[in-house]
């Protein structure tokens, strides 16, 4: 997984931005745990196949959720939700939401063999990888998602980084630090605990820590 | 030099997340534009040997305004405190994601120069292991590097050209012939937080905002804009 620290992090710069008036100690708290409760699949992985960047690394999840936040703020007559946590519960449900879907499956999207996006719809795993850019000789190029034409038969292959399914893709975590097979036979189990493990992931760390500093030393508006 | 469009959209969260009562179209484009500043060196680097990524990318000119930000009234007195906000998060958005993107990859930044015209990158890894305890390769102690930062280093200006699509082989003179790339998106990550921006300013500039805050008109409509 890309570190939680790196997840955290950067929710923290989009919780920040998207708060509003509801930006303190508790709402972010909110975001936080949100943001650490999908890793909790990685304890899934013992007792089924491929269950870490599954269970809780999805996007059908969240998009369910959605509906039901809507279906149940905006269409039914009384809202549940409201009546529990009162309107600002219900901006920071909103939130939490959009962080998971933006700081934590997506970036995690985009590192190792990627997440089970559809799942439980459809159970494939895969991976955000590529660059797009502008070449004098080439024109527009990107490589996220790969398309061939068979020059025989005509017909189209369209790959969008699949990197297989929960039975043949195993995303190492601190729980199962490796393939479940040659961790029955290791004598001694590293766990390694990442914080981060590239430049940039140090940097969405500190992007973090820097937003909600300089929230802190912020001087307040005057009253008008 | 990390693309531009990332540049952009770390500019833009960033204005998102600290404007506050500030945030509107104009002080988000003048946050965005100081996150694009720095790249302005590229442009420097067709008349000046190595002035990519060393020039407009150092730690002296966010200190330089920050210290004048400090202590000049004269913003104050002109523009009020929403003047000194967007003077602040515009500096934010210069150093933090106009500048730093470029120091955690390759081709690095020369963070001191014209002090010393060495290059740094800030890339590695940093972990905890049940085995080897903490492992970290950020900060190399060991100072082979030609500079006095403890990072690594991938050469000086005379040695390290760094490419852009301006000035695609780094070097003085157009080489009009040579085939250049305008890199809008280097990894997955970055497409990640592009579309993070986008989405967010989406949010926050939802036209559906005012409907909403049907019960309190016009007044409370800029309080929810906090």
């Amino acid at each position: 997984m890309v570190s939680t620290i790196v997840h955290a992090g950067f929710a923290l710069v989009l919780a920040a931005g998207l708060l509003r008036g509801d930006y303190d100690r508790r709402a972010l708290a909110v975001v936080l745990a949100v943001v650490l409760l999908p890793e909790a699949d990685s304890f899934l992985g013992p007792i089924m196949s491929g269950a870490h960047r599954t269970v809780g690394h999805n996007f059908t999840f969240p998009a369910a959720a959605a509906l039901l936040v809507y279906y149940d703020t905006r269409i039914r007559g009384q809202s549940l939700l409201r009546e529990r946590v009162t309107e600002r519960g219900v901006r920071i449900a909103w939130v939490a939401l959009f962080v998971h879907v933006f700081a934590h499956v997506s970036l995690d999207w985009a590192h190792l063999d990627g997440v089970n996006v559809l799942w439980p719809l459809h159970d494939s795993f895969f991976r955000l990888e590529g660059d797009l850019f502008w070449s004098s000789a080439d024109g527009l190029v990107q490589t996220f998602v790969d398309i061939d034409l068979d020059p025989e038969t005509g017909s189209r292959q369209v790959d969008a980084g699949s990197t297989g399914t929960t039975q043949s893709v195993h995303v190492n975590n601190p729980v199962e630090p490796d393939d479940p097979e040659t961790l029955a036979e290791a004598e001694t189990i590293d766990r390694r605990f990442p914080v981060a493990g590239r430049g940039w992931r140090l940097y969405l760390v500190g992007l973090g820590v820097f937003t909600v500093i300089a929230r802190r030393l912020q001087s307040d508006p005057p009253a008008e | 030099m990390a693309p531009t469009l990332l540049n952009a959209a770390l500019g833009a969260l960033l204005a998102a997340a600290l404007l506050g009562p500030a945030f509107d179209w104009r002080s988000v484009a003048i946050v965005v534009a100081a996150a694009l500043l720095p790249d302005l060196d590229a442009i420097a680097s067709l008349a000046m040997a190595g002035a990519t990524n060393a020039l407009v990318h150092n730690v002296w000119i966010p200190l330089a305004v920050a210290g004048l930000l400090y202590w000049d009234t004269a913003l104050r007195e002109r523009y009020g405190w929403r003047g000194v906000r967007v003077g602040w998060v515009a500096l934010a958005g210069f150093a933090v994601a106009g500048v730093a993107p470029d120091l955690f990859t390759e081709p690095g930044v020369s963070l001191l120069y014209p002090v010393e015209n060495v290059y740094y990158v800030v890339d590695g890894l940093l972990l905890f292991s049940t085995q080897d305890g903490v492992v970290q390769t950020f900060v190399s102690a060991s100072a082979d590097t030609p500079g006095i930062l403890p990072f690594e280093s991938p050469g000086t200006t005379e040695t390290h050209a760094v490419p852009t699509w301006v000035n695609p082989d780094g070097r003085p003179g157009l080489a009009l012939g040579s085939e250049r790339r305008l890199v809008l998106v280097d990894a997955g990550w970055q497409a990640v937080v592009v579309a993070s921006a986008v989405a967010s300013l989406g949010v926050r500039f939802r036209p559906w905002t005012r409907s909403r805050t049907e019960a309190t008109p016009e007044g409370s409509g800029r309080e929810a804009s906090r």
